[in-house]
Order: C-alpha cells, then structure tokens, then sequence
C-alpha cells in the first residue's frame, strides 16, 4: 500500500490540501474557498482526497493557516504549524538557494528572509489588508470583471494610471474618480497592481533587505499583473514556485512527516471523518466581566474541543491546545 | 469617618503602585484598587475616551469609571517629569484633565504636578497634596518612608542577576515595552502566558539596573528626553551590546507616539548587531490567530537561528 504525508491550510480565504509521497513530491493539491465555513471546506476536500486516495495510507497530517486549531481539532493532527515556517520550509525543499519569499494571500501577506537555509527575519502586514488578495478580489467586483482575468488586462496596459493603494477604501474612490475621467479599465488594473505593490514594499518590506532569488507565492502568485508589477519594481525576476498556491499545506505536510518519524504513529482520524457531522456552538459566558466568546465543537454528540476562555474554566474541561 | 482613595490599575500604576501603597495608607485612607483590566473596563473606557487616544489611555477611563461611584477620591497624579532636563509622554502629563473633561460624576481628582525636573518638585509635590487632601499637617516624613517602599521594590526587581539567567540551552527573550503593556494581561492577550511553557529565558527592561540603562541610553547625538524611553533604549542597548540576548518582542500600542521613534532606535540596533527582533501592535482586537501566528513564527526564527549559530566553527 502507498504511503502519503497530509498537509492541510486553512487559510481566511482559501483552504489548501496538499499530499506528498515518501520523495517529498506533492501527489495531490486541492485549492478550496474558505467562504468563511472553515469545517465544511475541509470536510469537502477530505471527501474528495478519500475519492482518488481512499486505499491508500495516510502516514501523517500537518495542519496551518489561521484556521490550523480548528483543522487540527477536525481531522486529528499531528504538527499544528504557523504559516511563515511551513512557507519558508516548502520553499526551501523546492529551491533551497531562495533568499527571499514574498507571500500574498487572502488576509495576510508576508515577507520572509532566508540565508543559507534559515529564516533570518520575516515581517507581516499590520492591521490593514490594503496589500493582499481580499484588496484585489474586492476592486475586481468593483470593475466588474473576473479576478483570474485581471492579471491579462494588466499586462495589456501601456499607460497605468496611479492608483492610491494606502487603504482600499481610499484607493477605491480613486479609482472610481479616474474611471469617471474616462480611463481604459487595462490602465486602471495595472494601476491597482503597481499601487498593492506600492503598498506591500513600503509597508511589509519596510527596512527589509530584499535579496534574489526571490520566490512569489500565495493565491495572489497567481496574478500576472503583480508579479510584472513587482519585477518592475525590485529589478529581478520572481520564481513562481509550480505549487505556489499550496505551498503553506506543503511545508505543513513536510513538517508532518518529520514529526511523525519522531512520534512513530499518527493522530490522524483517517479519510472517513467527512462522513462525520461536526457542529459549532458559540456560549457567550457569564461567568466574570471578560464575557468570553467561547466555541464548542461537536462530533456528532461528542465535544472535541472548547475554546476561546481566558480563565480556563471551559478549555480544561476540553482537550488541551497547544498553538 | 476613613476616606477611600481609588487608584485605577493601569498606566502608571504598573510602576508606581508600591509607593502610593504605601503614601495613601499611612495617611489612613482606605485604598481601593480597580481589578484588572477586563472587557467591561475596555468597552467602559472606549465609550468614555477621546478616539484618538491610545489604547492604554482608554484602558485608563475605563478603570476610572469602574472606581467613580465606589470611592471618596480618586489618584491621578499628573506626573510631568521625574529627572532632570526629562519629560513623560504628554498623554501622562494631561491624563487628569482628558478624565475630567470626559467623563462625567466624578468624585474629587486628586491630581498633584510631580515635576522633579525643578530641584523643588518634591517639596511641591508634598505641599501640593496637602492642599489636596486638606491635610493640616506635614506629611512629608510619610513620603520619605513611602519613597523607601518604592526603593525596596525595584531593589526586588534587580534581585536576579541577569548573567546568570544565561543558560546556553534556552533562547533569550526581551520582552520590551512600556510596562502598562507588558505587565496588563488583558491588553496584550496573556502573552507571557502564552511563553511561559516554551523553552525560554525571558528578559524585561526592569532587569537592569537604572545606571546601566542610563549610561547606555546617552550615546545619541542628540539626548533623549523621555524617562520612559531612556529605560526602553537603554535597557535594550545593554542587553545587545553584552550580549545576552537571543531576540526582542516589542509590544507597541497601536498609535503610540514615543514608540513611534523608540521602535525605529531598537530596530536599528537589531539591525547592527544581527539580533531578530519582532513588533507586536496592540489594539482592540481579541482575535488572537494572528498574534499567535507571529508569536510562534518568531520563536521558530530564534530557535532556528541559534541552532544554525552553534553548528558554525568559531573559527570562521
């Protein structure tokens, strides 16, 4: 029987299964939108993986993304991983010479600096979302068009315009002031892309010694337009890694595997669980002036997990988590 | 009839507290303090505050409010200085007026200038409270033994010798921040908590003796003037250059106007001396996936870091 090495991200907008074989090599990826119902996408993709994987061996599973106590708890787990560490180590099993990753998602975009190996610095953007995928999805229903279509009509402009990418709300009333001036909706995209690049430099790589080769992934990797935007402004040409929009699930797999060689056996639930029904309840508690939000979630009658109290008085009662 | 005297926990408190202890009890007053900052405070406290303010300062109306209807009075020292040629943040020196303008209800403020950047600020700062309090006498012996209370305190913080928290197994941790962030567990989501169970030595700026952190907190061209910055710089200076530490999380208030500069001072020493370091903006939000997330990122980066550092021949 085969032996494969699950990895899943749970990210704010996209939930990625990966599945490598025994070489490290990915066997299976599954790009799902999170749309903000985080239980049923991994349900979803596990029921799939069960599909074309059903007879083969799941030998361990690593979980990451914000979402990775939830999927942990879900699927059973056995690494429960940051983002930043399963990106840099998927980066360096595919090219270990990458000196910089620059990683945009949904919700969150990053810079990671590596030398020889290992991350020496890494930054993320603060609280806005002016720079990342969610700033792109939203201007694309705003122009009205596709947002897999918006990396060609970028490409096509010869003539952006600029584009305020501070903050998207104000980069949104720009953008509309200068399609009421008549521009082509090509210029404007390309403006858009030069503006979150803009942003992502000033702002997440502020201070950062940006050194090739780099590496471009995460959803927004997908993005012609940036990609060029960014060339254009670093000077360099960007590796976008063929796994680019799974690389978190990656790295988490890998890490998955690792540990269970350590551990000796997995935690893993196995390919049924979709059959499972999972519920999530939230209890408001009552019990001091803190009124923590605390979430249940139910397999079927069982409680798996409690979590989201600062005194304890829920989560004991719980199996414990560790982040 | 005892007075009860209501100090909100928050602010200054984390620094001052063993002293006003001290000061308000041997004056007979009861000394009633808010509990610790809790979701009522901050939403108490939002409500109340200016919106530009920091988080922090609101944190601060909310503990205010908390005490208002329970107390006689309430301590709001407006602490404008305490060395000399030094100021506070300006948020400090005009607390006591952004409460009273804000909320209303409130009992007596007692809120005396404490100016030691004039050679008579505490000979003020006593007659002062006495006015205050309608004291008719002297109290100023009591603030002698009060002040003596305070030396005691921060002679317990020095108590561990930092050299010897050393150990070569365990990272070193600076956790570097003003102490209202560092020491509130509501305001930064526990994140000692949080470190407690990793495998570290933590370190915080209260470690190092006020003569070491004022010796290396002077070697700018131009001097800094905040007290509370020199103790951040300076302790951060010292740490770094002797070298005993493996990284820095600084923990910054969303909108901060001192950190502001003071983050941008220690990020460059970082920079120089090659220590990783990593600033952690507080806010309102409670959602704490991504706080964890670059919590553990950076834990990941050091330990990975020092592994790679002890397998390099020193013989380079």
């Amino acid at each position: 029987m085969d032996s494969y090495y699950l990895g899943i991200d749970v990210g704010s907008v996209s939930t990625n299964i990966a599945l490598i074989d025994g070489r490290d090599l990915l066997v299976y990826k599954k790009y799902l939108r999170t749309q903000g119902k985080p239980i049923d996408m991994i349900k979803d993709g596990i029921k799939e993986l069960s599909e074309s994987f059903g007879h083969s061996k799941i030998k361990s599973v690593g979980v990451t993304g914000s979402g990775r106590q939830l999927a942990s708890i879900i699927v059973g787990s056995d690494v429960i991983k940051n983002e930043i560490t399963c990106h840099a180590i998927a980066t360096l099993n595919y090219n270990p010479d990458i000196r910089t990753i620059i990683e945009i998602g949904g919700q969150d975009s990053k810079i990671i600096l590596m030398r020889d190996g290992i991350i020496v610095d890494f930054a993320m953007n603060t609280v806005c979302a002016a720079g990342t995928g969610s700033f792109l999805d939203r201007q694309a229903l705003r122009l009205g068009i596709d947002i897999s279509e918006f990396g060609n009509k970028a490409l096509k402009s010869v003539n952006p315009v600029r584009i305020a990418g501070r903050c998207a709300v104000f980069a949104e009333s720009d953008m509309i002031h200068k399609q009421q001036l008549g521009h082509s909706q090509n210029d404007i995209i390309k403006g858009l892309c030069q503006a979150l690049v803009r942003n992502y430099l000033s702002n997440v790589g502020k201070g950062k010694d940006i050194q090739g080769p780099i590496a471009f992934q995460g959803g927004v990797a997908a993005n012609v337009g940036i990609r060029e935007a960014f060339e254009l402004e670093l000077g360099e040409e960007l590796i976008v890694p063929p796994n680019y929009d799974v690389m978190g699930a990656i790295g988490a797999a890998l890490l998955g595997k690792e540990n269970v060689k350590v551990k000796g056996s997995t935690s893993f639930k196995g390919l049924d669980l979709y059959k499972n029904d999972y519920v999530v309840n939230g209890i408001d508690c009552n019990g001091c002036s803190n009124h923590c939000e605390i979430l249940e979630i139910k397999e079927e009658d069982i409680v798996l997990a409690r979590f989201g109290d600062k005194c304890g008085k829920w989560s004991s009662n719980s199996l414990r988590l560790n982040s | 009839m005892t007075k009860t005297i209501g100090i909100p926990r928050a602010m200054y408190f984390y620094e001052f507290y063993p002293v006003w202890e001290a000061y308000f009890k041997s004056l007979g007053f009861e000394i009633l303090l808010s509990p610790k900052t809790n979701k009522d405070i901050l939403n108490a406290g939002i409500l109340a505050c200016v919106d530009e303010a920091c988080l922090p300062v609101k944190i601060f109306h909310g503990h205010v409010v908390f005490l208002k209807d329970k107390v006689d009075y309430i301590f709001i020292p407006r602490i404008i200085g305490l060395h000399k040629r030094e100021y506070n943040c300006p948020k400090h020196l005009g607390l006591s007026d952004m409460i009273k303008s804000s909320i209303d209800g409130l009992p007596e403020i007692i809120d005396p200038i404490i100016n030691l950047r004039n050679k008579n600020g505490v000979k003020i700062a006593v007659k002062d409270m006495k006015n205050e309090l309608k004291l008719n006498y002297s109290q100023k012996e009591l603030y002698k033994n009060a002040i003596r209370e305070q030396e005691k305190y921060k002679k317990n913080l020095l108590k561990t010798d930092i050299s010897l928290k050393k150990d070569e197994k365990s990272s070193n941790l600076l956790i570097l921040g003003h102490p209202y962030n560092v020491y509130d567990e509501f305001i930064n989501m526990n994140i000692l908590e949080k470190l407690k169970d990793e495998d570290l030595n933590l370190f915080f700026a209260e470690d190092i003796p006020e003569k070491d952190y004022r010796e290396y907190s002077s070697q700018f061209i131009k001097r800094i003037f905040w007290t509370q910055g020199r103790k951040l710089i300076g302790s951060s200076y010292y740490l770094i250059d002797n070298e005993l530490i493996d990284g820095i999380m600084y923990l910054s208030a969303f909108g901060c106007g001192l950190d502001s500069m003071l983050v941008y001072l220690v990020e460059k020493k970082c920079i120089e001396k090659n220590i990783p370091m990593i600033v952690l903006t507080l806010d309102e939000q409670t959602g704490e996936a991504g706080f964890v997330t670059r919590i553990d990122a950076f834990l990941d980066m050091m330990e990975w870091r020092k592994k790679d550092e002890n397998n390099l021949s020193t013989f380079r």
